[in-house]
């Protein structure tokens, strides 16, 4: 009974924690929603000038290369944000965890799930870019959803192990920036997998973010082939992530909530 | 009715002697094996306890460790070693106007302050004016807090955490501040909910306050418990031992 309260109670806060979130950022800019998708958006545009003749060519026959790379700068806009904001939402919560008592780890639910609203925003544009390039969206959308839901499990896991990493060393902010770029390098976002070597072949596989972002085209529009293979790795790289992060956490939060002041 | 047990309970800040706050510098500093850490006792086997109804006041000088015991009682800090048993609700006012985002609107920040220390937001959105009042802010419900004053912060603060009566008040300087009616209503709104079985930790450093509003008071000195006991005797040796530093 008294759990159930604090479950309760836990979930008005994520609500209240996401608009927050949400409200806050656009307040700040005079195009309010509309911002999240200018990064994306132009990014993929580049994107398009520069490869559009060459890895553009080489996608399997019926893939479009527009909503290609928009889908996978959304995807990659949402991992590489999603981390850094959840990491770092503890830290900028200092001051209302040094003087009451929240469960540290809603805020980074919440700065995850505020991601997903963003990431959810740029279906529209990717819905134009795909019907204009002649695309059909699948009746498999609904699994997007199943997609993003374990993202935001991989997103909430990460951003917990490394908000403990953010706390401990001031310096852990800029390598972390490093490493999620060159995590997104190894994500095919702009190019078709099949380009690269073998030996590249099996490293790009190897990273979740790729049958993430599989299963999340082949989902949305059928413009990227994903197998079961796929959906069962992003299912336990998802739950993984978000427990592991959740227990390194709980370790190690008594350690470093004094530094929080 | 007991509300708060702290049995034995110690608590040290480590702090790292190399200061390495960077990565790089601590990967440097681990290898030459020159990371060292010194611990700093803030509390010493603390016990005491608070009953329904009961004020205690804690008093001691800068550095003494009452903010931290006041952290451990409302479940911020872990003690590393000892028991801080808490029996009900908490409502903190460590900081008033902690959690408050400078660019949202009073009402929108009344709600989210009631969201973290577990209120019922939708109970909340209902007695928004009532809140309002005690504060004296109804007007202003929808301006940014940016634009209010520190007084009309805590004041607005003060009213959204005793909104709603909690078990254990944990109260830090926060009756030290704004103005002289002010003052006077929240220590009014303090002894309204102690009569109703509220217990209260007070911390502060005006001696009339505690006199005022204690049943017992603990004087910390150096994370220690220099003495603890009946508020006139605790006060008058506090102020003697003040009078001859």
């Amino acid at each position: 009974m008294n759990q159930q309260k604090s479950l309760k109670k836990d979930a008005q806060l994520v609500r209240l924690l996401v608009s927050r979130n949400l409200t806050v950022r656009y307040k700040r800019s005079v195009i309010g929603v509309g911002w999240t998708l200018v990064n994306p958006m132009m990014s993929s545009f580049v994107l398009w000038l520069v490869f559009a003749n060459n890895f553009g060519q080489r996608l399997d026959s019926g893939q479009q290369y527009a909503p290609y790379l928009i889908a996978g700068t959304l995807l990659n806009a949402f991992v590489t944000m999603g981390i850094t904001m959840s990491a770092n939402s503890i830290l900028e919560n200092a001051s209302i965890l040094t003087k009451i008592y929240v469960k540290p780890q809603i805020f980074t639910l919440a700065s995850a799930i505020a991601g997903l609203v963003n990431f959810a925003i740029g279906f529209i544009p990717l819905t134009l870019v795909c019907l204009v390039a002649g695309q059909a969206i699948s009746p498999t959308f609904p699994l997007v959803f199943v997609v993003a839901f374990f993202l935001v499990l991989f997103v909430a896991g990460a951003g917990l192990l490394l908000s403990i990493l953010f706390i401990r060393f001031s310096d852990s902010q800029s390598i972390s920036v490093i490493l999620l770029n060159m995590l997104s390098y190894v994500t095919p976002l702009f190019y078709p997998i099949s380009d690269l070597t073998p030996t590249m072949q099996k490293v790009v596989s190897l990273n979740p973010l790729t049958s993430f972002l599989d299963c999340f085209r082949w989902a949305f529009s059928n413009n990227a082939t994903a197998t079961l293979n796929d959906w069962l790795y992003i299912g336990f790289s998802g739950i993984a992530m978000f427990v592991i992060g959740n227990i390194v956490f709980s370790k190690s939060w008594h350690k470093v909530v004094v530094m929080l002041g | 009715m007991k509300l708060i047990e702290v049995k034995n309970v110690s608590f040290d800040y480590r702090v790292i002697r190399t200061t390495s706050t960077s990565l790089k510098e601590f990967f440097r500093d681990f290898i030459r094996g020159s990371v060292r850490i010194t611990r700093l006792q803030a509390l010493d086997q603390i016990s005491f306890s608070l009953h329904s109804g009961k004020v205690l006041g804690i008093v001691g000088g800068n550095g003494a460790g009452k903010s931290t015991l006041l952290k451990l009682i409302a479940g911020v800090l872990p003690p590393q070693s000892g028991q801080v048993l808490v029996e009900g609700s908490i409502a903190p006012m460590i900081e008033l106007g902690a959690g408050f985002h400078p660019e949202l609107t009073a009402a929108e920040n009344t709600i989210f302050f009631s969201a973290l220390i577990g209120r019922d937001v939708k109970k909340v959105r209902q007695e928004l004016h009532t809140i309002g009042d005690w504060a004296d802010v109804t007007d202003h419900l929808d301006f940014p807090i940016r634009s209010f004053s520190s007084g009309m912060v805590a004041r607005l603060a003060f009213s959204a955490a005793t909104q709603e009566r909690a078990d254990i008040l944990l109260v830090d300087e926060v009756l030290s501040v704004g103005d002289e009616k002010f003052r006077a209503a929240t220590r009014k709104r303090i002894k309204e909910q102690l009569a109703l079985g509220t217990g209260v930790v007070l911390v502060s450093h005006e001696p009339s306050i505690i006199r005022e509003l204690c049943d017992e008071v603990l004087w910390l000195e150096k994370g220690k418990i220099r003495m603890i006991g009946e508020t006139d005797v605790v006060m008058n040796a506090y102020h003697d031992s003040q009078m001859s530093q």
